[in-house]
């Protein structure tokens, strides 16, 4: 019968959808908000990340400029480790899958 | 009359007087009660309550968390995803406390640094510096919510509104902490990034 030989194909069309979802990476956002400084969203990229200075300047003008910037991408565990750790340092970072 | 944060070798220095000093770790205080773990409530069995005072949510704990009503400490402890509640909130039940925490230990290393000191001159180092300016931050957030500043033309305008004022009302008066803590902060940040 036909129906054997479409059940394979099926399944192997499954699983390239699942690849391609999980190979998507998962990103740390960092929102602008008022309060705040420039200075310190600098100190924080360049301390917690160990960016350079001038990558984490540009980072901080992204999220002044336009509202939030991806900061980090990886995999889901070390997006959110990043997210907590700089909500501990008072900005306002979330995690979500790359868009 | 307070001076700016300045690097002294492996020191970060600046004078505060004891009203600004006070001011200054009395508005830490307030943080650090506001943000601290609420107390945990003992069970009766030995284990959970062992897990409870680590922090690792309890077994029976699986609901959702919510986020806490009070927009400043909303703020302090903001949503981790927004696009989806429901990892949202899974990620609150497995952060919160343990955020919180760290909050109230990193508030308490830095009203110690300030507190252990006689005179006017304080001096800094680099751990201490960094838990102050951490605090700084959590200070300013919840001074900038109750002021109800939501973007960067809110703040501008609290700004404006604070040269002109002539009353002495409680907005006023939060205004010009804000606006002190915001200077002191700028000052300790820009020493500390060398």
């Amino acid at each position: 019968m036909e129906v054997v030989s479409i059940a394979p194909a099926e399944q192997e069309l499954t699983d390239l959808a699942e690849e391609s979802d999980l190979d998507r990476p998962w990103i740390t956002l960092v929102w602008n908000d008022p309060v705040n400084l420039m200075s310190y969203v600098t100190y924080v990229f360049q301390s917690y990340f160990g960016y350079s200075r001038e990558k984490a300047e540009k980072l901080m003008l992204d999220v002044h400029q336009k509202g939030r910037a991806v900061v980090s991408t990886g995999p889901r565990e070390k997006m959110e480790h990043d997210t907590e750790a700089l909500q501990g340092y008072g900005l306002w970072a979330t995690f979500q899958k790359d868009e | 009359m307070a001076t700016a944060f300045k690097r002294k070798g492996e020191h970060f220095v600046a004078r505060l007087d004891d009203i600004e000093r006070e001011v200054v770790v009395g508005l830490m205080q307030q943080v650090l009660e506001l943000v601290e773990p609420e107390g945990v409530e003992a069970t009766g069995d030995a284990f959970e309550d062992l897990v409870a005072t680590i922090g690792v949510p309890r077994l029976d704990e699986a609901g959702p968390v919510e986020e806490p009503e009070d927009p400043a400490l909303a703020r302090l402890l903001p949503s981790g995803n927004r696009q989806d509640e429901a990892v949202a909130s899974e990620f609150r039940r497995l952060t919160e406390h343990g955020l919180r925490e760290r909050k109230a230990a990193n508030l308490e290393a830095a009203i110690d640094a300030l507190t252990g000191v006689t005179g006017d001159k304080l001096t800094l180092d680099r751990d201490q510096a960094q838990a102050v300016v951490v605090a700084l931050t959590d200070v300013r957030l919840v001074l900038g919510e109750r002021l109800g500043l939501r973007t960067d033309e809110d703040a501008d305008a609290l700004m404006e509104r604070l040269e002109q004022a002539g009353e002495h009302d409680i907005e006023t008066m939060l205004a010009a902490y804000y606006d002190f803590l915001t200077w002191l902060q700028e000052s300790l940040t820009l020493v500390l990034m060398g």
